[in-house]
């Protein structure tokens, strides 16, 4: 306990004493978190997106004329036993000329053209949310269509497919861009120790020679990477939370690839706590290595 | 107490720092360690508390073997010896009081135990009037005087002073020699390395000389008087 407490004092010191050098550490690491954070809200927003699509997809199955009534029970029961589907409402071809009717009351007439319903039966599968856009729908969707009862099908997962391409991209370029900064911020807290432990060459010896274990001699630069990056951390959450909470108007036009898709309402918070953890590691993290390296007797 | 068993150090190949040391140090002794410069007197030094590790040769104290004890557990040694330097050694931006408690703070020791052995050691060299002071705003015989009292602060068995009185004048030198006699009237053992022959002659104890890294002679208190 006296040691934290010990340590802890020593490093808000040290932060305090080398301002220059924190403040540009600070500011580093910050920009790196705000970098990280921003990717990460729209990531957030664009898998909303996607599943808000995704609730909506469906496939219709529109089945040839004078199909056995028994293979289509069948193709039914089956479609309905399969874990990726939600609901299966059958339409039987006077079902269709019923919906067709009721919501084209004035083009009724052409139906008495027809001495029976011109509309193919059909099924619509609802597939749920999580498993939509999933590959074994595709190839499940592929079965079906193969089969010699059905004539035609209607999907409508492109708008889906399409933020979900966004999304992988978006995800792929935060996370190439975020490691690159965080590698940085890394590199920065690592060195700003190697420098505070030159600086502190003298009084490392001292209290070596005293006594002191290697532990009391790193603990206090483990703590002090941990602060920056604990600090960097909050600054990061504190522009971001601003960004979003007090110009929705100026992120979502910063935004302007995505704009529409992102909801600016919602501030995910667990990115801020992402942030925070993320931050006050690579500053642990970052310090520990920097001790291993340059503590060595 | 202290035993060097064949010990040897060379820091260029061929050339000894410290050539075949042979010698045997009791509990409670006070040696002079004497040499010109370069006679090997700060290697066998720092070899006793695990600064420098040896070439050749075993180093016992307490009939343990210090090159058995790894890194991790240096610290235990180091707490069982009083280390003083030349330069002092002290921490600048800290006070004298603080100079004095590190080696009680390092083993975490509570703060009222702080205040009454730093009082102590304090008032053993003579200084608690300067406790609030910083090192620069003390002269030198009294930095080494603070030097002196953190080496005795967290109880050593041993004190090695590597030429604690080169940097001052006769009259401080022999201060800081008299407040090192009152230390081993305690039972601790005082090694001082010094070239200061006038010294050795008021302070009449076991002098150990050492010449090229050899060691070329080893007289007792009685022999000296």
């Amino acid at each position: 306990m006296s040691l934290i407490r010990t340590s802890l004092h020593n490093a808000i010191k040290n932060i305090a004493r080398n301002k220059l050098i924190s403040v540009l550490c600070l500011g580093i690491i910050a920009f790196t978190l705000l970098i990280y954070g921003i990717f990460n809200y729209i990531s957030f927003n664009l898998n909303l997106a996607t599943r808000e699509f995704s609730k909506s997809i469906e496939a219709i199955f529109y089945f040839k004329d004078n199909v056995d009534i028994n293979r289509i029970e069948n193709l039914i029961q089956r479609v309905k036993n399969n874990l990726l589907v939600e609901q299966v409402i059958f339409n039987s071809k006077n079902q269709a000329e019923t919906n067709f009717t009721r919501q084209f009351p004035e083009l009724k007439y052409i139906l008495t053209e027809f001495k029976q319903s011109p509309f193919p039966a059909s099924i619509e599968i609802t597939f749920k949310p999580e498993y939509s856009l999933d590959t074994k729908v595709t190839s499940f969707l592929d079965e079906i269509e193969k089969m010699n009862i059905i004539d035609s099908k209607q999907l409508n997962t492109e708008w889906a497919k399409k933020v979900m391409t966004i999304k992988k991209f978006i995800s792929i370029v935060g996370l190439f861009l975020s490691s690159i900064l965080l590698l940085v911020s890394i590199f920065i807290i690592y060195n700003v120790i190697k420098l505070n432990i030159l600086y502190r060459k003298d009084e490392i010896h001292i209290l070596k020679l005293v006594g002191a274990t290697n532990w009391y001699i790193k603990f206090p630069f483990i703590i002090e990477g941990a602060l920056l990056g604990f600090f960097g951390s909050i600054m990061a959450s504190v522009i971001l939370f601003g960004l979003l909470k007090l110009f929705p108007t100026y992120a979502t036009f910063m935004f302007d690839l995505i704009k529409g898709m992102i909801n600016v309402e919602i501030i995910p918070h667990f990115i801020f706590v992402r942030l925070i953890v993320l931050g006050t590691a690579i500053g642990f993290f970052s310090s520990l290595f920097s001790t291993q390296h340059f503590l060595r007797t | 107490m202290i035993e060097f068993y064949h010990v040897s150090k060379q820091y260029v190949k061929n050339q000894y720092a410290l050539n075949d040391i042979n010698l045997t140090i009791e509990k409670g002794e006070f040696i002079f360690l004497t040499g010109a410069s370069g006679a090997g007197k700060s290697t066998l030094l720092k070899l006793a508390f695990k600064e420098e590790l040896p070439s050749k040769g075993q180093i016992l104290i307490d009939s343990f073997n210090i090159n058995l004890i790894p890194e991790k557990k240096l610290f235990k040694l180091r707490r069982s010896i009083g280390i003083v330097f030349q330069d002092f050694k002290l921490l600048t931006r800290r006070t004298i009081y603080e100079n004095i408690a590190i080696p009680l703070v390092i083993r975490g020791e509570r703060k009222s135990v702080i205040d009454k052995r730093v009082h102590s050691a304090l008032s053993l060299v003579g200084l608690t009037h300067r406790r609030n002071y910083i090192p620069e705003h003390v002269s030198g015989g009294e930095q080494q005087r603070v030097a002196i009292a953190r080496a005795i602060v967290g109880n050593p068995k041993i004190i090695i002073a590597d030429e604690p009185t080169g940097n001052l004048d006769t009259e401080l030198s022999v201060e800081i020699l008299k407040i090192f006699e009152r230390i081993n009237t305690n039972g601790i053992t005082i090694i001082i390395a010094t070239h200061d022959k006038n010294l050795i002659k008021m302070f009449p104890k076991r002098v150990i000389r050492l010449e090229k890294g050899r060691l070329i002679s080893d007289w007792s208190k009685e022999e000296i008087l």
